[in-house]
């Protein structure tokens, strides 16, 4: 039986089940959405006011530049920053994207 | 009547364009088909290319509709997500265990609309991106991914169950299991293709902790017009680089890595690049340092010499250290062999042309002959050089040798000639 | 007939894609705005965009509509239509549509890729273009392909190492296959090298296994000495003429004929630097084995064997052939220098490499070096002779074509026989002039790196500065000099003394004028046979059912020679496999009531039987009506604008739809 099949308390037993089985990884992951929420909460907070480029969040939220890079461009791919024009021509600004 | 029995006339292990090519070309000719791919979309490398020398067709243009092709044809079945797990001899045919890994996605009922992974809260590292951006624990693997289709990786996945519940189609399973499937056919056609030399293996370039100095996949990535930036820019930084270099041969030709050869297409995809680059970013100087430009193919001469007039400087030089300096910017220092002098140059980025290495050890499962470099070798390379020590087995495309796209569908076509008349023989016309 | 009349009555329901191909159309064609343009027309259900129509989601994209939506037209604006046409065609048809009711627009190299500079117009262009592809898909009707049996036998042309693995390949499919060569003796120009890269084999070893196995298969009829002279049909269904020459001597007389023979010329096979006779074998060993006459210099003489005074007599016999397919195997020459090029035909120290190599073939074996009776100690190899030609600095050949490109074998090539030189004469010194070492392939780098390891000295020249091969003064210590400027060195000037030079020639096709006048097969600008698109259909050529195989289409070694003879066998095999071809249905149509049977149109047509007045009856009476051959017409429509009564027309391609995608253009849009 598949999973769509099944009553909402089998589907919670399920992934009771599975998080049992993997629960290293489980940890692991959890562990990371915690820390990804941080910076996450952070970068936010840093594009709250105005557009800023990457060198400018990193500068505000005092991590290395590469890592905030990684983080903009995940976010604008899950269409939550948007660009918003350059700084000097090479700078790409970026903002946020309004909640839908 | 076990479902998880298969019989088909021939086997094509990697769904690249070699393996697509080889499938599409033995279906053609009325043979049953399975083709089977470890991840969860055939493609390739290829469909995580930007244009492709020397026509410069966009490569989707070429890819996805062969990948297409593939999905519909009547004669071929897919198996994505895949994995044989050994061969075996029966009465005169070939039995492959295929392990098929859980997608915990229902296949008949996800439509690809990503709903799931819009709601997935976790970001992963994108290896199709080579980690520049992210990706959900549940995604479909790329916008143009064969199949369609959503897959869960368990490895990075917090359980939430928040895919389920987004998921229009009910198609997110976590009941799901790997299971085995057993296929019967008379001929195997290997396309397990290639890997490129890692970027962090050479100290001198940095072993890979320089932001700023990236590989000519990454570069791909940054060119194509899915990439991770959607545009050409330092992964360090974000800024939009001025000037740009490649470091040719970086990986090939060398000695300490174990790579004597070269790699065949290097030199091409760089003045791709190159010229790419110059087409979006017009105000960026480009150099390419080298130390032979092997332009050897049909029109690949032409295209070199079209690079160089487009402004494009080519310094015939070695290599032999990068550093950076304090805002990140690659310094190279090179031998300039014209000059006879070493200097040390400063650029915004740099591209280090990696080479082509194999990217799957056939040998514990295909008991297949390799070289001695790992890639699949023929006992006749000259003349039939998608044979392999075994009979019925053939091998094709970048597993063999390093190649490019052209001579990879060359190479495929004529392993599925090689297949073709082998089952001709061993099943006496079909 | 009755899907006709269905669709008549049947409301007109238009899907519109626009596609952005991945940037090279949207880049500058404004693509929302074509689709919002033809959104508002009359007869459009739908009108979208995609990254990719092509990709698996934008056909399913299809598909869904015209199933969800009841389209019973379709139009997408993409790429060419010789590249993805066909695939929507397969779209529509999955979801049920006549494949002919699909029309394609090219907006990437009609459009986009050309207006790069002016993204409005090109924007307003699209739209017209969009415009005109809705005018004419309103006009569409369903039709049948024409579905041919085909002949399940393939002519291969050229017995080279290409031709032979093709045929080989092709006949283990079950396929018939006629083998032409035009020299009396198989193996092309593989049998003139002697160990060969990357395997270091006797080629004349593996050719011969080859050749074994294409003479003993039951399937593959041989022609020696055979040439195609005449050629009609199509595919599926060739005709063609192959004109063999006799062998002129026989088994029993043979070795007779062989030894009274006394004229001689130069031996190609030797590329003259040996002589042979007129009547000869090209080498030892060779197949067949059975020596010929060579007619274009025989003499005529009688010759005295046995004590019989014997003439040879060419009997030459024409026959025709009905074949399905034919693979293009005509292979190579060597690229020769002009008179006084580096010293060449001028200096007797100047030889090429295929020269060489027959040299190093055909000398008795010795401790020394030896050219010209001198022992040799000093050589010079110089590349890219005849390839890799930069306009301004080298002048174009005869033709006025530029040898512009790189010819692949000659690097690996030469350091090959200078590698096997360093070794069996270890006295030896090497000077190697180069302006890049191209040992691309997998194995090939090895040799790159023993020659360096061996003492070979490498000189770097600039393109635009050749080095110079002349005469040393009288009374020197070597017969040459060879000039040049090495960039390995800082543009030092070097003058190395040498007793031989070695020019490391280019590969130029074997011209087939006659053959490429017949088949009308495209030449590229290099001269080399042209294929349909590289990585789509790499050794198609535009012909149906024509194929390419081997350094006929480009530069290549054995090995890629020989994927792309067996790449040409798996098209030759899915094409022939079926023993049926479907060919397009955009041939002309007689509407046998307008027709008057005035003949005006069979006057027109360039095509042999393509369409003719014929006695039909219609209602009972005998009547003189025009009646086409689909399989011979071309479309080209020269009898639509020949007919005074308007009766024909050409499937597809109906003067009403022209009409109306003229109009179209002809539109005010905005953009
Ligand atoms: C940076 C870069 C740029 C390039 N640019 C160009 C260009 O512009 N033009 C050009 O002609 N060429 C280019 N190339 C070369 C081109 O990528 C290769 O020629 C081509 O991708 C080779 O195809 P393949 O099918 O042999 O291998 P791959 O593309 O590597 O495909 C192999 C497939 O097999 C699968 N696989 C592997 N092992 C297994 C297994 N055990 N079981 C099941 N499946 C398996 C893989 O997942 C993959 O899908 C470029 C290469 C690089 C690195
Ligand atoms: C100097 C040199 C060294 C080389 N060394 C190597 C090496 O070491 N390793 C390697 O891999 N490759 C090497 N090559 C390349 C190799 O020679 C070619 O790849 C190979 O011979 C090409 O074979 P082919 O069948 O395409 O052409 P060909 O050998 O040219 O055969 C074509 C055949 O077609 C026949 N023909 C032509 N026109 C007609 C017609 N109209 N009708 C009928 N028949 C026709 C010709 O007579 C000929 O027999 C070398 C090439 C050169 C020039
Ligand atoms: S293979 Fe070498 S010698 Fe031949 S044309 Fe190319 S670069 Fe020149």
């Amino acid at each position: 039986m598949s999973y769509k099949d099944l009553s909402k308390k089998e589907k919670t037993q399920v992934l009771k089940q599975l998080r049992e089985e993997h629960a290293d990884t489980v940890k692991r992951t959890q562990a990371l959405l915690k820390e990804q929420n941080a910076i996450r909460k952070k970068i936010r907070g840093a594009l709250g006011e105005e557009s800023r480029t990457v060198t400018q969040v990193a500068n505000i939220v005092d991590m290395p530049t590469h890592e905030v890079m990684w983080h903009i461009s995940a976010m604008r791919k899950y269409d939550l920053v948007a660009e918003d024009g350059m700084e000097d021509f090479v700078d790409v600004l970026y903002k946020l994207v309004e909640e839908k | 009547m076990d479902i998880n029995k298969i019989k088909a006339d021939a086997l094509v292990v990697g769904g690249g364009i070699a393996g697509m090519q080889s499938a599409l070309d033995l279906a053609d000719q009325g043979y049953q088909v399975v083709l089977v791919e470890k991840d969860p979309s055939i493609g390739g490398k290829m469909i995580q290319l930007s244009k492709v020398f020397p026509t410069l067709d966009c490569c989707s243009c070429i890819t996805t509709p062969k990948m297409s092709a593939v999905a519909n044809h009547a004669n071929i079945q897919t198996l994505t997500y895949c994995e044989v797990q050994s061969i075996d001899n029966a009465d005169g045919h070939f039995v492959a265990q295929i392990l098929k890994k859980p997608r915990y996605v229902d296949e008949d009922d996800c439509t690809g609309c990503r709903q799931c992974e819009y709601v997935c809260p976790i970001d992963v590292p994108s290896v199709f991106d080579l980690n520049m951006t992210a990706r959900r624990a549940i995604r479909v693997p790329f916008s143009t991914a064969v199949p369609q289709l959503a897959v869960l990786d368990i490895e990075n996945c917090i359980l939430c169950g928040k895919c389920a519940r987004a998921c229009p189609a009910d198609a997110v399973d976590f009941t799901q299991t790997a299971y085995e499937i057993e296929l019967e056919v008379d001929a195997i056609v290997l396309a397990t293709g290639f890997e490129t030399t890692p970027i962090d293996a050479k100290k001198e370039y940095g072993a890979g902790n320089l932001h700023n100095v990236i590989d000519g996949l990454m570069m791909e990535r940054l060119l194509a017009p899915t990439g991770p930036y959607a545009r050409v820019l330092r992964p360090g930084d974000g800024k939009e680089p001025e000037s740009i270099a490649y470091v040719q041969c970086a990986g090939s030709r060398d000695e300490t890595l174990g790579v004597e050869y070269c790699s065949r297409v290097c030199c091409m995809y760089a003045i791709k690049q190159a010229m790419l680059i110059a087409g979006a970013l017009p105000m960026a100087d480009i150099t390419l340092y080298y130390m032979d430009i092997r332009a050897f193919g049909k029109g690949y001469d032409q295209f070199y010499q079209n690079a160089q007039a487009m402004g494009i400087e080519f310094v015939k030089g070695k290599v032999a250290k990068i550093t950076e300096d304090e805002n990140q910017n690659p310094v190279v220092r090179v031998e300039l062999i014209d000059e006879g002098q070493v200097v040390e140059r400063t650029h915004d980025m740099i591209v280090l042309s990696v080479g082509m290495v194999p990217q799957y050890n056939p040998g514990s499962v295909y008991s297949v002959g390799v070289g001695e470099y790992g890639f699949i070798k023929s006992p006749a390379p000259n003349i039939s050089s998608t044979e392999t020590n075994r009979s019925g087995i053939f091998a094709t495309g970048a597993a063999t040798a390093p190649m490019d796209i052209v001579d990879s569908i060359a190479s495929a076509s004529a392993a599925a000639s090689g297949a073709a008349a082998h089952l001709e023989a061993v099943q006496g016309g079909n | 007939m009755t899907e006709t009349s269905d669709l008549k009555n049947e409301e007109i329901k238009i899907g519109v894609y626009t596609c952005y191909c991945g940037g090279n159309i949207s880049d500058v064609v404004k693509c929302e705005k074509v689709a919002d343009a033809l959104r508002e027309m009359p007869n459009v259900v739908v009108s979208r965009t995609n990254m990719a129509m092509c990709s698996d989601v934008g056909q399913s994209i299809i598909e869904e509509d015209i199933k969800s939506k009841g389209l019973n037209r379709v139009i997408v604006g993409a790429c060419a239509p010789s590249l993805h046409e066909q695939t929507f065609r397969g779209t529509v048809s999955r979801a049920g549509l006549n494949p002919y009711l699909y029309h394609h627009v090219g907006l990437r190299e009609q459009n986009s890729w050309v207006h790069g500079n002016n993204p409005g117009e090109a924007t307003k262009k699209a739209i017209r273009l969009m415009l005109a592809g809705l005018a004419k898909a309103r006009l569409l009707k369903p039709l049948d392909a024409i579905k041919l049996e085909a002949e399940v036998h393939a002519l291969v042309i050229g017995g080279g190492v290409a031709g032979l693995r093709s045929a080989y390949d092709i006949a283990r499919r079950g396929i018939r296959v006629t083998l032409i060569e035009k020299t009396p003796f198989l193996g092309g120009r593989m049998a003139q090298l002697e160990t060969v890269f990357p395997t270091n084999n006797q080629a004349r070893e593996d050719l011969h296994d080859l050749i074994e196995k294409v003479t003993q298969h039951p399937n593959i009829t041989l022609y020696t000495s055979a040439e195609m002279v005449g050629y009609g049909g199509y595919i599926g269904n060739y005709e063609v003429q192959i004109r063999q020459q006799s062998r002129g001597v026989s088994g029993d007389i043979a070795e007779a004929a062989l030894a009274a023979c006394t004229q001689e010329i130069p031996d190609e096979f030797n590329y003259g630097l040996t002589k042979r006779k007129v009547i000869y074998r090209a080498y030892e060993g060779c197949y067949p084995s059975d020596p010929a006459v060579d007619w274009e210099h025989y003499d005529g003489k009688p010759l005295d064997i046995d004590g019989k005074e014997v003439v040879f007599e060419n009997t030459i016999k024409t026959f025709d052939l009905k074949v399905g397919a034919i693979v293009m195997a005509t292979g190579f020459n060597p690229y020769e220098p002009p008179k006084g090029d580096y010293g060449y035909g001028e200096l007797p120290e100047v030889v090429t490499l295929p020269q060489f190599i027959r040299y190093m073939g055909f000398r008795e074996s010795s401790d020394e070096l030896t050219w010209n009776g001198r022992p040799v100690r000093d050589i010079a190899v110089i590349h890219c002779v005849g390839s890799r030609h930069v306009a301004g600095v080298h002048d174009p050949q005869p033709d006025g074509i530029l040898n512009n490109y790189c010819s692949r074998v000659c690097c690996t090539a030469a350091l090959h026989q200078v590698n096997e030189l360093r070794e069996e004469f270890p006295q030896l010194n090497v000077y190697d002039f180069y302006n890049d070492i191209r040992t691309y392939g997998l194995e090939h780098e090895a040799y790159y790196k023993e020659a360096s390891q061996n003492m070979v000295r490498f000189l770097r020249f600039h393109v635009d500065e050749r080095p110079e091969v002349a005469a040393a003064p009288a009374g020197d210590t070597h017969p040459v000099l060879v000039k040049g400027k090495d960039y390995l060195t800082n543009g030092l000037e070097i003058e190395a003394a040498v007793d031989l030079v070695i020019l490391a020639v280019g590969i130029i096709p074997n011209p087939v004028p006659e053959l490429v006048d017949l088949m009308k097969i495209p030449v590229g600008d290099d001269r080399f046979l042209l294929e349909v698109h590289p990585k789509l259909r790499p050794v198609e050529t535009p012909v149906p059912g024509v194929v390419l195989a081997g350094t006929a289409q480009s530069p290549m070694n054995i090995q890629e020679s020989c994927n792309a003879a067996s790449a040409a066998a798996a098209k030759v095999s899915a094409l022939l496999a079926k023993g049926q071809v479907i060919l397009e249905p955009f041939v002309a149509k007689v509407d046998l009531e307008k027709c008057d049977g005035t003949g005006k149109c069979v006057e027109v047509c360039e095509y042999e039987d393509a369409i003719a007045v014929k006695t039909i009856t219609i209602d009972g009476k005998e009547v003189q009506r025009a009646v086409v051959t689909p399989a011979n017409c071309s479309g080209c429509g020269n009898c639509v604008s020949a007919c005074p009564n308007k009766a024909v027309e050409v499937q597809g391609w109906e003067v009403a739809q022209f009409e109306a995608m003229v109009e179209a253009l002809a539109m005010e849009v905005e953009a």
